[in-house]
């Protein structure tokens, strides 16, 4: 076993810095590490059967130089780094993947890394899109599917029993993120956007008791600490896709601003609910996994099984959620981001900026493009939005 | 472009420079200020507050404080015509939009990386066709039958132009094309702020009589154009300038004054 001598954030920044570096050491003690993307293929299930999940990303200061001969340049700049860095051979370290059919480009990349990355083991979860009754007889079905998968890749039985604990497991992560997320609610907040941010990718690169521990050295570490962010004008919201790299969140808290709240799927939208105990657990996963995860790629209706006609109402049921958090958290301004071509969070904008204008909530809609070079523009729109707002 | 306007405490302008900035704009601002110090017949003591604004702000070390062009060019219109609802914005780098309610910037849209609605649009294009961007607006105002321009890419626009020429069209009907295609661009940008009069159009575009004519048709009203609206931006910060220092001198506090040294950019050092 390799001694960890670093802790806290300390420990955070090596890992955000170096994320292959642990699986690596992890693969050296016999554990087999399985990368997954986005947030749809279920961790709790290869928790069970002794496997590492590991958060796969792409990467913003790669150029994408291979990704281009198998996919069109239009389409979501994340998901062609991904594809990319899979045909540098820079993702061999990895046991296998588990993709999803996440949104429609994340849906061919199976495909394409299956067939021209070379892997020991890789499987699809065909994730149905509306929360449905029928949709969700479906997720269970797939998950059954997957659970076949995974008993025969380990050897291994992928009981109820061994399934809760690992619920469970996940469910107590879950607790110690909301946790941590309780100490940005101070003014200012205990902890930074950027910091939380690290520390939610190095946890998604850790097996779950890893990572629980670090998140609980972490949580000591910043009620502690005196040397936290300091006092700024906004408290933000910041809202969107993938984003798991920092160079855009620390351009936000470089000006008069903290971020202290976020809506994206590295961040509250894996942590906030936990997953329900049921008798055959994979109902609660299958739940959970369609219906409770709120990303803009699973369509859903102000009232269950029609879509509302009156406008406000079907906003209002579908965005609550950021209303509270924006109590909560004394949000006084909301970051919408997407990704260029992210059509899944793109068409979901305007009617998100409808609802916050509604709750009186401000926001500005940022679009960017995978890259650290392109930020000067986004500085001057977030200065001007603070400007606004202040 | 970089420019220096200095005001004084009635909010004359004591000095206006615009020089172009070039590669080296990080070593060029100190310079212009200078100018505009010669200009104004002072010395850098004497002048109670600055502020940096635009692309190179964040390159300005003589500056007490920095805010976006954004706010200024919105403070600049409101002097100009004070009824102003809806600022046009037309540089170089880029198109903005301002939503001004009783004289105070409320929303904002901004065109994204790419030089379509843009100065840069027309400057290349007039490169294209052997013109000179200034005389663009007087060559446009000849044309009958102006030519659409479909393409919104800077590049194909090009391209597209040069297959027209081939085709014998007159010089000034793709030159009112090129103001359309830029105009309606811009207009759709600015639509999503909903449109409400007056407005006022800034930046070096403004210049371009073609360019004001074909906004004016598409957003169906009249469009304002300062005298000087290179200076807009400038004259706002300026403003805000007096502003800040006369509400900090109101409440009895120090100016908050930034490192101020008049010398080049040391941003790489």
């Amino acid at each position: 076993m390799v001694e960890v001598t670093s802790k806290g954030l300390t420990r955070v920044r090596e890992i955000y810095q170096d994320r292959p570096h642990r699986a690596k050491e992890l693969r050296a003690e016999d554990k087999k590490v399985i990368g997954y993307l986005c947030l749809y293929p279920v961790v709790e299930m290869m928790t069970a059967v002794d496997l590492v999940p590991y958060r796969m990303f792409g990467d913003m200061r790669e150029p994408i130089t291979r990704a281009d001969t198998y996919m069109p340049t239009v389409v979501c700049p994340f998901l062609r780094s991904l594809l990319d860095l899979g045909l540098k051979g820079k993702y061999e370290f990895l046991d296998g993947v588990v993709m999803a059919h996440t949104c429609d480009v994340g849906a061919q990349v199976p495909g394409l890394w299956n067939t021209f990355v070379e892997t020991h083991y890789s499987h699809f979860i065909d994730t149905p899109h509306t929360i449905h009754e029928a949709a969700q007889k479906q997720e269970k079905g797939e998950l059954q599917d997957f659970q076949k998968s995974l008993e025969s890749l380990t050897g291994k039985e992928l009981t109820r029993e061994r399934l809760r604990e690992a619920i469970e497991a996940h469910n107590q992560q879950r607790a110690l993120v909301r946790e941590l997320y309780d100490l940005r609610k101070p003014d200012p907040p205990l902890i930074s956007g950027t910091e939380t941010l690290q520390v939610v990718v190095a946890v998604m690169s850790l097996p779950v008791e890893e990572g629980s521990k670090l998140l609980k050295e972490v949580i000591d570490e910043v009620k502690e600490r005196r040397n936290g962010p300091p006092k700024k004008s906004a408290r933000l919201l910041v809202w969107g896709p993938v984003i798991h790299e920092t160079p855009l969140i620390e351009m936000i808290e470089s000006l008069d601003a903290n971020m202290v709240m976020d809506d994206t799927c590295v961040g509250s939208r894996a942590y906030f609910a936990d997953i329900k105990l049921t008798d055959d657990p994979l109902d609660g996963l299958a739940y959970h996994y369609l219906v409770e995860l709120k990303c803009p790629r699973t369509f859903r209706e102000g009232v269950y099984g029609e879509t509302s006609k009156e406008h406000m109402t079907d906003l209002k049921s579908r965005f609550n959620y950021l209303g509270d958090y924006a109590k909560e958290w004394r949000v006084n301004g909301v970051i919408l981001q997407a990704l260029r071509y992210c059509d899944s969070h793109g068409y979901e904008v305007p009617v998100v900026k409808d609802y916050l204008a509604n709750i009186g909530l401000p926001s500005i809609y940022l679009e960017h493009d995978y890259t650290e070079g392109a930020l000067a523009p986004l500085r001057t729109r977030v200065q001007g939005f603070l400007e606004v707002i202040s | 472009m970089t420019k220096v306007v200095i005001i004084d405490n009635d909010e004359e302008i004591r000095a206006r420079v615009v020089s172009h900035t070039g590669a080296e704009h990080r070593r060029l601002a100190n310079k212009v200020m200078e100018e505009g110090l010669k200009q104004a017949g002072l010395s850098f003591d004497e002048i109670s507050y600055v502020i940096a604004t635009g692309y190179g702000r964040i390159n300005v070390p003589f500056a007490d404080r920095q805010i976006t062009e954004l706010t200024c060019h919105a403070r600049g219109v409101v002097n100009f015509l004070p009824s102003v609802r809806l600022a046009i914005d037309i540089g170089g780098q880029d198109a903005k939009g301002l939503k001004i309610n009783d004289g105070k910037l409320i929303d904002f849209a901004m065109s994204d990386k790419c030089a379509a609605g843009t100065g840069r649009f027309l400057e290349v294009l007039a490169a294209a066709l052997g013109l000179k961007v200034e005389d663009l607006g007087n060559i446009s105002l000849k044309s009958a039958n102006k030519v659409p321009i479909s393409s919104t890419c800077t590049v194909f626009a090009q391209q597209e132009v040069i297959s027209r020429l081939s085709e014998g069209v007159p010089l000034e009907d793709i030159v009112a094309g090129l103001h359309d295609a830029i105009a309606s661009r811009v207009a759709g940008m600015v639509k999503r702020l909903k449109i409400e009069p007056d407005v006022v159009f800034t930046g070096g575009v403004a210049k371009n009589i073609g360019v004001v004519k074909a906004l004016e048709k598409n957003l169906g009203c009249e469009v304002f154009v300062p005298e000087e609206p290179l200076l807009s931006g400038a004259l706002g910060a300026a403003l805000l300038g007096k502003e800040i220092t006369l509400k900090t001198l109101a409440e009895g506090e120090p100016i908050p004054r930034g490192e101020r040294r008049l010398e080049e950019a040391t941003f790489f050092k």
